[in-house]
């Protein structure tokens, strides 16, 4: 994913702890973020004006489109 | 005839706070100055029949100004502790207004109710137990969907709501618009709109608790958040079969039942005592399953649906997705190469100024010290006071009072760093940055600062723990910060690789030595993580806040804080094991003659006669110790020396060898060996009293002890056994 794209949940295939911690920070599917770091190292993304870096290995769960 | 007071019947008594509050209310000027109370003691306060008592909670996400609001709230009436239990810190304090007693209790951040973590279960519990009168919710304008998450679900487990919303300032600067009244009408709580910062806020939001404390205009609407009709028909079922339930006199009945659809490991057992939920489980998994959801991400997602309606009627001129001044900076701090070059950097900077500042301050108290004792001893001895009585004062007590001391310097400015860095919002990014290189150890990014901090001093390492959220890691770096060879080690090592080896070999062999104890720390780590239940490691879900000016006020607020738990509790600890010491090294007391030495640990003076206890020890432990590590006990005994204070060693040895150590006296194994225990044997006694304040469990202090020595003795004679079998 391309940095600074604006994309849209779609699912999360992760562990139901990370899946909820996700929706609580806003997180969720069919909510719309922004791509903000994606080169190294955990992701980062703007959601909700708040920036949330991910780690790599879950953020790979994260289907967007 | 004189005036009485209607309230309490004492005559001529000035009632400052109703007055000022009647005043008040008409809307004089009232200053902050008016509300200061008279000298009168807690107990007082609310017994003596003029004060009512509101136990306020201050609950809200982390880095929403919720810790400098509740400093210019209580100012100087804090009283900071842990919560019972628990590693987490507990701050209380009050302020009062109109005669009427106002008792804050500052909840630690948390992004939602769920109890996923220590923070959240103590905030959960707290709002339920002990019932506040009036749970505060703190939000942040330029982040309102977010920090009011919070909020949604602190309504759902009481009525007495209310929310303020920080970070006015920042809002006008990014021309932000908010309406409260809209919210306030679509929440039915009181809201207040401000900036902690300024001044005049303090007795707004004062008066905004004390209106929303005495209020009936909000009658709060439990049905508010709309979910959707299955999920509100699954919730009457299940409240009305566990109605009726012990649990339910104390919670929320609605509130239970949707922790219960969520799924909530808590609550689920807690009711499983007295019903069975088979029925119950089943039915919600059949909902799940029909409608394809995770009834927890529903529930949350709903609710942020709601919000997300209410903040864009309410919030005029929020820009979504806009690239802020942070993200610009973190292109830079955060870049793939030049990230950890600063982070390197900034890191180097950290470590070099706490210990090289700190040093000349620790020079100064030390002289001090050392003068101050010479003066009580020469004016004992002037009044013929006992001579034993004269070292128990001097060398017993007036040294432990120093041997604290002079640790203060080092806390002190450690902190004050540590609070620049997280004010600033950097240390996120330095976990955000170190995650990559720590997890392939299986640590997370935050255990680095402890690990950096370590080679200074093992203090400064444990303490840099509480940068670590979860607790399973933060066990494990506090007790393998003990395995970090700190400053005082360096220097055991420096001084006897050079006697001993060429200046090119003592430099491979101190390396060598390093390479030793990070192993053991990583191998810790994986030992660690046997013993440890197996939660399943969350990933990295990591909230990177805004960068600020750090603020002085709030950076001193912090530091002083927790130097001051430090002195209090580590302190006392450091204090009495001083004691024991002298006990240790002066009982038989014999009074000093020509053969006796003085023997400095770290700052008092231990006189090592022929038969103090230090020696007998030795020379009993010798009959183990020279097969084992080649040890004979005029090694010994600076090592028994050394537990204390590890900088004991070298002015042991060399009052133990008066001609000085010289390359015949030590063979190379012996060298070897002995050099190889001092490094990871024991940790000093501070750093022992600094584990015991930071786990609040004796057990893990006598691990944190005995773990390093049983794996540093098994290291170490199969080191010297192989090193005698070659050489």
């Amino acid at each position: 994913m391309p940095e600074n794209a604006v994309v849209t949940v779609k699912a999360i295939k992760a562990g139901f702890k990370a899946i909820r911690f996700l929706a609580d920070l806003g997180i969720h599917e069919g909510e719309k973020i922004r791509i903000v770091k994606n080169d190294i190292g955990p992701v980062i993304v703007d959601v909700k004006g708040t920036r949330v870096a991910i780690g790599r290995g879950l953020a790979g769960k994260i289907e967007v489109s | 005839m004189p005036k009485q007071c209607p309230h309490c019947g004492k005559k001529n008594r000035f009632h400052r706070h109703r007055r000022d509050y009647r005043k008040f209310k008409k809307g004089l000027v009232f200053s902050e100055r008016l509300s200061k109370p008279q000298k009168r003691t807690k107990k007082q306060q609310i017994f003596n029949g003029h004060s009512i008592e509101h136990k306020i909670a201050f609950l809200g996400n982390p880095n929403v100004g919720k810790s400098s609001l509740f400093n210019v709230l209580t100012g100087s009436h804090q009283h900071i502790g842990n919560w019972p239990g628990k590693t987490v810190e507990r701050k209380e304090g009050h302020f009062i207004l109109s005669d009427e007693y106002f008792s804050l209790v500052d909840l630690p951040g948390a992004y939602s109710l769920s109890a996923r973590s220590e923070e959240e279960v103590i905030t959960r519990n707290f709002i339920v137990e002990e019932k506040p009168d009036l749970v505060c919710v703190i939000a942040d304008v330029t982040r309102l969907e977010r920090t009011l998450f919070i909020a949604l679900q602190a309504m759902e487990l009481t009525e007495n709501v209310a929310i303020i919303i920080n970070m006015k300032d920042l809002a006008e600067k990014d021309c932000l618009d908010l309406d409260v009244g809209i919210l306030e009408e679509k929440l039915s709580i009181p809201i207040l709109y401000v900036c902690a910062y300024e001044d005049e806020s303090i007795i707004r939001i004062k008066k905004f608790i004390y209106d929303s404390l005495h209020t009936t205009k909000y009658t709060f609407n439990p049905a508010m958040i709309v979910y959707s009709r299955k999920i509100e028909y699954m919730i009457k079922n299940i409240s009305n079969q566990i109605e009726d339930r012990k649990l339910l006199s104390e919670y929320p009945t609605r509130w239970v039942a949707f922790r219960i659809l969520e799924g909530d490991q808590i609550v689920k057992d807690e009711l499983a005592k007295e019903y069975d939920l088979a029925d119950i489980e089943n039915k919600i998994e059949k909902l799940a399953k029909e409608e394809q959801f995770d009834p927890a991400v529903e529930i949350s997602k709903r609710k942020y649906n709601a919000l997300h309606h209410m903040v864009y009627s309410a919030l005029s001129g929020f820009e979504d997705f806009k690239e802020t001044t942070s993200d610009k900076i973190d292109k830079a701090l955060l870049h793939k190469f030049w990230g950890y070059l600063i982070l390197t950097a900034i890191f180097a900077a950290f470590f070099l100024i706490t210990f090289y500042a700190s040093s000349p301050i620790i020079t100064g108290i030390d002289w001090i010290f050392v003068q101050f004792s010479s003066w009580v001893l020469t004016s004992l001895e002037s009044i013929n006071s006992p001579a034993f009585l004269n070292s128990l004062l001097v060398n017993g007590v007036i040294a432990g009072i120093a041997a604290v001391l002079l640790f203060l310097p080092i806390i002190f400015i450690f902190y004050a760093l540590i609070a620049i860095l997280e004010d600033s919002g950097y240390l996120a990014r330095s976990a955000y940055l170190m995650d990559k290189v720590m997890g392939k150890f299986g640590m997370q990014g935050s255990a680095f600062l402890s690990l950096i901090m370590g080679f200074g001093c093992n203090v400064a390492g444990v303490m840099a723990t509480r940068t670590i959220k979860n607790k399973r890691e933060r066990t494990t770096m506090i007790i393998a910060n003990s395995f970090i060879p700190c400053a005082a080690r360096l220097g055991v090592i420096a001084f006897l690789t050079g006697i001993f080896f060429q200046p090119w070999l003592a430099a491979i062999i101190m390396l060598l030595l390093y390479g030793v104890s990070i192993l053991l720390v990583l191998l810790t780590g994986l030992i660690f993580r046997l013993f440890y239940e197996r939660d399943d490691p969350l990933p990295l879900i990591l909230e990177l806040p805004e960068y600020r000016r750090p603020r002085f006020r709030s950076v001193m607020n912090l530091t002083w804080e927790r130097t001051g738990i430090f002195l209090k509790k580590a302190g006392t600890f450091i204090f009495v094991a001083s004691l024991v010491i002298w006990f240790l090294s002066n009982v038989p007391y014999v009074k000093p003659t020509e053969n006796t030495v003085l023997l400095y640990v770290g700052m008092s003076p231990v006189i090592v006669t022929k038969i103090s206890i230090a020696e007998f020890l030795g020379r009993g432990l010798e009959a183990m110790t020279i097969p084992l590590f080649g040890f004979d006990w005029k090694m010994v005994v600076p090592l028994i020396f050394g537990i204390p204070a590890k900088e004991v060693i070298i002015s042991a040895l060399s009052i133990l060898y008066p001609g000085g150590i010289t390359k015949v006296l030590w063979t190379i194994p012996q060298v070897i060996s002995f050099l190889l225990f001092q490094l990871t044997y024991a940790p000093c006694f501070a750093t022992i009293a600094v584990i015991k304040s930071e786990t609040k469990s004796w057990k893990l202090t006598a691990i944190g002890f005995f773990y390093p020595l049983i794996v540093t003795s098994i290291l170490t004679v199969i080191v010297f056994q192989i090193f005698s079998a070659i050489m």
